[in-house]
């Protein structure tokens, strides 16, 4: 592995060690209907491999944390295949974390983008 | 990180989660089953979604995306400190002055804990001293039948299971590190060295001896925080009672007609102080105790 990608990696994990709370708030409060590990994973594979750089693993550690800091309801169904899956749904006082986080996030990247442009804008 | 990284990758589902775990050796047990527990989760669910490709297949795709066991494994390594670090309560300020000192014992959780624990320490204490000395004068008595060998040895073993219940008891309330699960040094030998092992162990001993030092000890525990806390407690609350009724009867004597009106204060003050001399001491014997826990119940080679 070349530097540059070391620099690059270390810098992706350090920006998506803030970012993956607010991308799975943002995922499941979009949901209609409760999601497990393995999808929201997918869900946000669709979307590009920005938020979780590639490891999916990163966001089961990030879901029980938000589980238990009281932002998601979970709980367990027995599945066909394998064992069984824990299912997460926003709570209301996720939606309204969500709100603020999505506030903050904006405008912490309205003034990166700004100072990435330059004073020129 | 280590040596993983040459090793070819897990073939199985029951594969790659024992990697997992080697992996994580040392974590939080609590820790390592979450994550063998998600990895399960996601594995057989990615098995699900592709029924064409073989066990190995899917495993060799999935470690770019999941991750290879050593990936998975820092991965929660890493969270789970920040995590820590984030849900930890802030340490008490440490207080300066002389009076914020003596004072600030009663904002430091710490003290409750070891409050309760000496109170709950004369049950826990009792029931040790009973297990201990039944058992030992039971197993001196059976030796000379042919069950007195698998009793002494039933005991013994009961005695190491009480002592990491007492061990728990300790961590949480103390604040003392203590293990969390038994020592495998043994697993694997044949198990007459196990139970040899089980005599020559010289923390079997030390528990036996805690357990007899537990009775008197919880007795003392028990003691002092009774008598401090309704002490007090009784000190400064005899003067309100007085001022709203009029009347207190203790025992039969009248407050009010002995005792003037000036000691009222008097009474009151001595009361705080007295409180908070019980707190502090709390702190002291929760201390105390859980340095002798720790020689007592622990081999100190296992933290080496």
């Amino acid at each position: 592995m070349t530097d540059l990608e070391l620099h690059l990696r270390k810098f992706q994990k350090e920006l998506s060690a803030g970012t993956v709370s607010l991308a799975l708030l943002a995922v499941l409060g979009a949901a209609s209907e409760p999601m497990y590990g393995y999808q929201i994973a997918k869900r946000l594979e669709r979307e590009g491999e920005g938020v979780l750089s590639g490891k999916q693993s990163a966001l089961y550690p990030v879901l029980r944390n938000l589980g238990a800091a009281g932002l998601l309801d979970s709980h367990v169904e027995p599945s066909v295949s394998g064992p069984p899956r824990r299912y997460y749904r926003i709570t209301d006082a996720g939606r309204d974390v969500l709100r603020e986080w999505a506030a903050a996030w904006r405008a912490t990247r309205d003034s990166v983008d700004s100072v990435l442009e330059g004073p020129s804008a | 990180m280590n040596a993983t990284h040459d090793t070819p990758l897990p073939r199985s589902i029951p594969e790659y989660l024992e990697r997992l775990r080697e992996s994580l050796a040392g974590a939080d047990p609590a820790l390592v089953q979450d994550a063998l527990y998600d990895a399960e989760e996601y594995l057989r669910a990615e098995m699900a979604e592709n029924p064409g490709k073989s066990e190995a297949e899917v495993i060799a795709s999935v470690a770019g995306s999941y991750g290879a066991p050593d990936e998975v494994a820092d991965i929660y390594r890493d969270t789970e400190v920040k995590v820590q670090t984030a849900l930890r309560p802030p340490a008490p300020k440490p207080r300066k002055s002389p009076w914020g000192q003596f004072f600030g014992v009663i904002a430091e959780p710490r003290t409750y804990a070891s409050l309760f624990y000496m109170l709950l320490s004369l049950a826990t204490g009792i029931f040790y001293f009973t297990w201990v000395v039944t058992g030992a004068s039971l197993s001196a008595g059976l030796a000379v039948l042919i069950i007195g060998i698998p009793f002494v040895i039933l005991f013994l073993g009961s005695v190491r299971i009480l002592s990491l219940v007492e061990g728990r008891l300790v961590e949480v309330m103390l604040g003392e590190r203590m293990p969390r699960r038994p020592l495998y040094a043994s697993r694997g030998k044949p198990w007459l060295e196990r139970i040899k092992e089980m005599f020559t162990d010289p923390r079997t001993w030390g528990t036996l001896l805690y357990m007899l030092l537990m009775m008197p000890l919880g007795i003392v525990y028990f003691t002092i925080a009774v008598t401090g806390l309704t002490l007090s407690l009784s000190l400064i609350a005899a003067p309100v009672a007085l001022m709203l009724s009029g009347t207190v009867l203790v025992d039969g004597v009248d407050l009010a007609s002995s005792s003037q009106p000036w000691t009222w204060p008097l009474a009151i003050g001595a009361g705080v102080a007295l409180l908070f001399l019980t707190l502090h001491i709390a702190r002291w014997v929760g201390t105390l105790h859980g340095m002798l826990a720790k020689h007592l119940l622990v081999k100190s080679a296992q933290y080496s």
